[in-house]
């Protein structure tokens, strides 16, 4: 299937005040496919939903070609889930819970999970519960890859780790992606990690997805422009605009997204100046990105 | 080699490990016949996705300065000297041209620029 | 994968395992040798079954408690992690439930084959004057009846939200609270006595755990 993960029109509602609506979304197969927000966007809901936790008002969600929730115990066989908070029983110890974890998967791969149990340092004697919160994040991705699902989906698992445990989870993760035609499905606000290993981003703000596209075109797109004598009054542009500020003079500076080179023709044509054009990295185009839905267009 | 993969840079993270790989062939560090890391091997390394790391190695490939073999891995060719040195000029291009770009913004004059270049190679050399 | 659902509840239950099982070892043997039938009069005997009566609330007691605590402990740490992990298994919720609750069976098994055990020696090295039986395997079969009744029981309870929990406990709370009331209110009306009288008399679904239990009866 060319596409290991799609939902169409979803709605979810949790109480009043939050709720998913019109969501689409389209995870290619074998991408790696950062999912980018703000804390109660709904990154985390989503990924509910697509575990078949939480169920769906409205819309559907197919996920591996089954449907979700409908045939999830067929999906969960073939996907590998870290989660926000650690899960796992806390009485268990590393080997208890590998040994568990194993039963329920015929594709388990032993040697590698012992490698990784070393790569990662986890002492198979400690209980869940006396590990540290970087421990459990390591045991957490190692169940997940031994499993060698067909999809993996994580829900900030770098989140509060540090440095040198995230470049461990994160190496083993790209190692089991070049093996295996996996899909990553991936959420997290550690935007820079994203970037080197993510080759589609989908952004969530309030319950919308705002943007789904390739991460090269997301990156090369948005740039930050100087331009002098701008027009007062803007009609068309071929590209999109995020923000305008003034800048020194009667310059200003505008944040842009879509931008091509053969685009400076535009200004020439409304008799301004294109006096720069810089790339803005990942992380400062996700917040113009959401600042534009925050704010009415001028 | 590889130790400032920038994904911020304006480059593409696939152009700057070709550019440091083909750097590394023309300069001779890597000599014909030597394999190259393994894609999953630099991919987990670096902590990029693999597909960048495969499209870097095709554009090599492309180039003429590896070879892919199936199952085998993906190995330095010969490059005959003439390539290396345009590939050595180009990369000397390169930096001048971010240079002289710098210097620009800086509000330096290539008068200037010509100076400090001079003082700072004699310094070097003499 | 019933293996490992055996492994983790017995990591959990063991030591009420262990326990129930070395009591459920000692109630029928300590109780049988707990009067002397040394000679053979009515009277004697007639005290001698009265002790035993006594001691034999401890078998609808250990029934309970053992169902009561696998029940729970099946479920517990589940409802700790907020049920993640059990509902992000490949298995569709019902067979989970199953497995789990057959796994919980099987260790209640272990204190009740130490009750046969034991009332079959009690009853083996027990010497009876006429008129006396032993039934050590009807009170096996019983005592397994009880305990299976009140491990289904709590662990219903215990595999629902804590919603169900909550209703369930807070119904009988209510009906023992209207029953102190009304009786305080010095009226003559009795709602327990109706209640548990449909609960424990039979057809009543724990009418098992009512009466006398007796390893040795006329």
């Amino acid at each position: 299937m060319s596409n290991a993960v799609e939902v169409r029109d979803i709605l979810y509602r949790a109480g009043k005040a939050f709720e998913i609506r019109d969501l689409s979304l389209n995870v290619p197969t074998g991408s790696v496919y950062g999912f980018l927000g703000p804390n109660g966007s709904g990154k985390t809901t989503t990924i509910r939903l697509l575990l078949g936790l939480l169920r769906p008002a409205r819309g559907r969600i197919t996920v591996l070609g089954g449907d979700v929730p409908k045939d999830a115990p067929r999906v969960l066989a073939r996907t590998g889930y870290v989660p926000e908070s650690p899960h796992l029983y806390p009485m268990l110890t590393v080997e208890q819970l590998i040994r568990v974890h194993a039963s329920f998967y015929p594709q388990w791969d032993g040697a590698w999970s012992r490698d990784l149990q070393r790569t990662f340092r986890l002492d198979g004697g400690t209980r869940f519960s006396s590990l540290s919160k970087g421990e459990k994040g390591k045991l957490m991705m190692l169940l997940a890859l031994a499993q060698r699902p067909e999809l993996l989906l994580l829900d900030e698992p770098t989140d509060g780790l540090d440095p040198v445990v995230r470049r461990d989870v994160l190496s083993a993760l790209l190692d089991y992606v070049s093996q295996q035609n996996a899909t990553v499905f991936i959420s997290s606000h550690l935007i820079h990690e994203l970037e080197r290993i993510c080759d589609w981003v989908g952004v969530m703000d309030r319950g919308h997805l705002v943007a789904e596209l390739p991460m090269q075109s997301f990156k090369s797109g948005i740039k930050r422009l100087r331009v002098s004598n701008p027009p007062p009054r803007l009609g068309d542009t071929p590209f999109v605009i995020l923000s305008r500020e003034p800048s020194t003079g009667s310059a200003e500076t505008w944040v842009v997204r879509g931008w091509q080179p053969p685009m400076t023709q535009y200004f020439e044509g409304v008799g301004a100046g294109l006096k720069e054009v810089v790339d803005l990295d990942l992380e400062e185009g996700f917040v113009e990105l959401l600042n534009t839905f925050r704010q009415p267009q001028q | 080699m590889f130790e400032q993969i920038d994904p911020r840079s304006a480059t593409p993270l696939y152009a700057q490990i070709a550019g440091r790989l083909r750097v590394a062939v023309a300069a001779g560090e890597l000599r014909p016949g030597e394999p190259l890391p393994s894609v999953r091997q630099l991919a987990s390394k670096l902590r990029v996705n693999p597909a960048t790391v495969v499209q870097a190695y095709r554009d090599l490939e492309t180039e003429g300065f590896v070879e892919m073999r199936q199952g085998a891995g993906t190995f330095v060719k010969e490059v005959v000297p003439e390539r290396k040195a345009t590939e050595r000029s180009k990369q000397a291009i390169d930096l001048v041209r971010q240079m002289i770009a710098e210097a620009g913004r800086l509000g330096l004059t290539a008068r200037e620029l010509q100076q400090a270049i001079e003082q700072e190679l004699e310094a070097r050399i003499g | 994968m019933f293996r490992t659902m055996l492994f983790t509840q017995w990591t959990w239950a063991r030591s009420l395992i262990l326990v129930g099982t070395l009591a459920a070892f000692a109630i029928p043997i300590v109780s049988v040798h707990s009067g002397d039938l040394g000679s053979v009069d009515s009277f004697t005997v007639r005290t001698y079954l009265v002790t035993l009566q006594g001691l034999g609330i401890a078998y609808p007691i250990l029934a309970g408690v053992l169902g009561l605590i696998l029940g729970v402990t099946a479920w517990g740490p589940d409802h700790q992690g907020r049920h993640v992990y059990a509902l992000t298994r490949p298995l569709p919720r019902w067979q989970y439930a199953l497995l789990r609750f057959t796994a919980g069976l099987v260790l209640l098994a272990l204190p009740v084959f130490a009750l046969w055990i034991s009332a079959l020696i009690a009853s083996a090295t027990v010497k009876l004057p006429v008129g006396l039986t032993t039934y050590p395997t009807a009170l096996a079969l019983r005592f397994a009846l009880a305990a299976l009744v009140a491990y289904a029981a709590f662990s219903a309870v215990a595999a629902g939200t804590s919603r169900t929990a909550a209703y369930v406990l807070s119904s009988i709370a209510v009906v023992l609270i209207a029953q102190v009331a009304l009786s305080m209110a010095a009226t003559e009306i009795d709602i327990v006595s109706p209640v548990a009288a449909a609960v424990f008399v039979w057809p009543g679904p724990l009418a098992v755990f009512s009466g006398r239990w007796m390893l040795i009866d006329v």
